[in-house]
């Protein structure tokens, strides 16, 4: 028992995952238990997909020891890149494929800059934050394209579907692209050679594993989630606005940190990336329903990303300390 | 007021006295590019600046709202000699210096689209072209006012975009000013509002809104100063909340909250005219050279717009004209 509870204290997403069920214990009181009704619910899950994708391809990039801070941009550029195709006459399908596949543009290009010049990737994300943001401004020439959203199938995306009609489909979407992108970390040899080379470079390096190219997938990955999630959103809002995304790339960080993955690669859980995302958009919404003075929501976002993060490496340290018997 | 000075732009620009150099224009913003309200004003900039021939520039800045950035674009701009500098003024103190050494440098400075609250008194730029803010706030709740039920309780919530940027706070103002303005007219009707910071982000403000509708099922209105109230309407109706249970209103004319208000979910819009805040400050410079008239506020309108008018407004909107 007490091995297990050492165990427990030492994952990563423990203290983000405490964190959250005491949240929702807070707010679902402060809130005359309107919080977890079915109306707010439904508005919470509608938008943790979104969010969601994001934080988890920035979580399996950073255990890859890199960032990305496009994934905003890239958030917006893919929609408006399918949206501006379809103004065009193009199908869905095809015009969805294209955007996507200049997300995966973007994220192998922020990869081989990194690789191929040696730089910091928070500096080529940085760089490629701007200038894709403006691509999608000059993509659609500043005014939002207007597909006609009859000829595009949103039931796939963004209807809502199972039990009462809580979940949209994007929610199905988010959950089985985090169990693959689970699956990969955990159970395959990429996921292994990820940590290798967000842990310890040279190391992995040494035993051969292919680390340039592990960082080239991760990053693409990690673009092409920020892309789907942007077109998810369109489909939900049914508006290709250029200014969408804005600040989720610090989210998306926010979310992976507070999940306990580390800012220096090598440790970090889907789990805890999508724990995370959640986290936020909990406090958010709880703010709201709470009735706390608005001018504080952004405090209250900062002061629990410093104390998960605090409560996290706490926790971590308590179930090193922690000794148990071993078996003789 | 507004005809005369546009019949003598057209005059001058159809006669033989144009400048003899091109002018140079530089126009500051406060807002990121992406926002789709500024590239109608951006619009209606370069299409004055083409007609004059003159080189115009417009900058934005990377991050939405910055006046700090903002402000080293003038300074950039400044640098230039330009012969004249158009900006937002979304802060009363942190323009003031470099619009002083704008005008020292004999450059004319117009504001446009946001101005200093003490307006002329509060620095040393000429004139204002753009909609007074706490009127239109006001415009737009007595506008509203109409569909209100005629008996109480009331409860209005009021979105404040941008808490603390001097557009947003004016029109959640000027909305505020009414409805107080109607509960010492209305005691009976016990009419009570709160405010939220609902972002500027269509995502952002419906999951907020929405969060906040669940827990104040009893809301009657909700106001947003800017336009992303659409996404509102979104959450309302996949409520299966029917149109006008919950009003809404707000600020600008794209084509999302035309959509809407088409499906009866907005009600009410006022429309600030951006694409005559970008043309109109560059004919007021060209006066300026030519003729030696002094800029003047224009008042680009608290025009409301109503859902029967949509039909008409909705080619202009996605022209970037209205």
């Amino acid at each position: 028992m007490r091995r297990l509870f050492k165990l427990a204290l030492q994952k990563p997403e423990m203290a983000a995952g405490s964190l959250l069920v005491l949240l929702v214990i807070m707010f679902q009181v402060r809130s005359d238990g309107i919080f977890l009704s079915y109306d707010n619910l439904r508005g919470i899950l509608g938008f943790l997909p979104e969010m969601g994708l994001v934080a988890i391809g920035v979580t399996l990039l950073m255990i890859a020891g890199e960032f990305d801070l496009s994934v905003g941009s890239v958030f917006a550029l893919s929609p408006m890149t399918m949206a501006v195709l379809m103004t065009m006459g193009w199908g869905f399908w095809p015009a969805l494929l294209v955007g996507l596949l200049f997300a995966a543009a973007v994220g192998l290009f922020n990869g081989w800059v990194t690789i191929q010049f040696d730089i910091p990737s928070f500096i080529t994300t940085l760089g490629m934050m701007f200038m894709a943001r403006s691509m999608t401004v000059v993509v659609s020439g500043g005014f939002p394209p207007r597909p006609d959203f009859k000829l595009i199938p949103t039931e796939l995306f963004v209807a809502y579907v199972g039990p009462g009609q809580m979940f949209r489909a994007s929610f199905v979407w988010f959950v089985v692209i985090a169990i693959i992108i689970h699956i990969l970390l955990s159970r395959t040899n990429f996921g292994n050679w990820v940590r290798a080379t967000g842990g310890f470079l040279p190391a992995a390096r040494g035993m051969g594993i292919p680390t340039a190219r592990v960082k080239l997938a991760c990053f693409v990955i990690c673009s092409v989630l920020a892309g789907f999630a942007g077109v998810i959103q369109v489909l939900r809002l049914g508006s290709p606005l250029p200014s969408i995304g804005q600040g989720y790339e610090l989210q998306a960080v926010a979310a992976a940190v507070i999940g306990g993955t580390s800012l220096s690669g090598g440790i970090g859980s889907v789990i805890g990336g999508v724990i995370g995302a959640l986290l936020i958009r909990v406090i958010d919404n709880g703010m709201v329903m709470s009735q706390i003075n608005s001018n504080w929501f952004q405090f209250a976002v900062g002061a629990l990303t410093i104390f998960a993060v605090v409560g996290n490496a706490w926790l971590r340290k308590r179930g090193r300390a922690m000794k148990v018997e071993t078996e003789r | 007021m507004k005809l005369g000075k546009l019949a003598l732009v057209v005059g001058l620009l159809s006669g033989t006295s144009a400048y003899a150099e091109p002018l140079n224009i530089v126009f500051t913003v406060h807002s990121g590019a992406s926002n789709t309200f500024w590239q109608a004003v951006q619009k209606g900039y370069e299409d004055a600046c083409g007609k004059l021939e003159a080189n115009c520039q417009m900058v934005y800045v990377q991050t939405d709202g910055s006046a700090q950035e903002q402000v080293s674009n003038m300074e950039a701009a400044i640098a230039r000699k330009p012969d004249a500098l158009i900006t937002s003024i979304v802060d009363n103190n942190a323009f003031d210096d470099v619009i002083k050494r704008a005008r020292d440098a004999g450059i004319i400075v117009i504001a446009a689209n946001v101005d200093d609250l003490e307006g002329a008194a509060g620095n040393a730029r000429q004139a204002f072209i753009g909609q007074g803010f706490v009127p239109a706030g006001h415009s737009l709740a007595a506008a509203q006012w109409k569909n209100f039920p005629t008996t109480g309780p009331i409860h209005v919530l009021v979105g404040v975009s941008a808490p603390g940027q001097n557009w947003s706070e004016q029109r959640a103002l000027g909305v505020t000013n009414f409805l107080d303005e109607q509960i010492a007219a209305y005691p009976d009707l016990n009419i009570t509002y709160e405010k939220l910071d609902s972002g500027t982000d269509l995502a952002t403000t419906s999951d907020r809104v929405g969060a906040y509708l669940s827990a104040h099922p009893e809301t009657n209105a909700y106001f947003d100063t800017g336009f992303w109230h659409a996404g509102v309407a979104r959450v309302l109706a996949d409520r299966g909340v029917a149109p006008g249970k919950v009003l809404l209103g707000g600020f600008d004319l794209v084509p999302e909250v035309l959509d809407q208000m088409k499906l009866g979910y907005v009600q009410v819009q006022v429309d600030q005219q951006p694409y005559m805040q970008g043309f109109m400050p560059v004919m007021e410079v060209y006066l300026a050279k030519t003729v030696g008239l002094a800029p003047s506020d224009i008042d680009t309108g608290q025009g409301i717009v109503t859902p029967e008018m949509v039909d008409a407004i909705m080619d202009l909107s996605a022209k970037g004209l209205r």
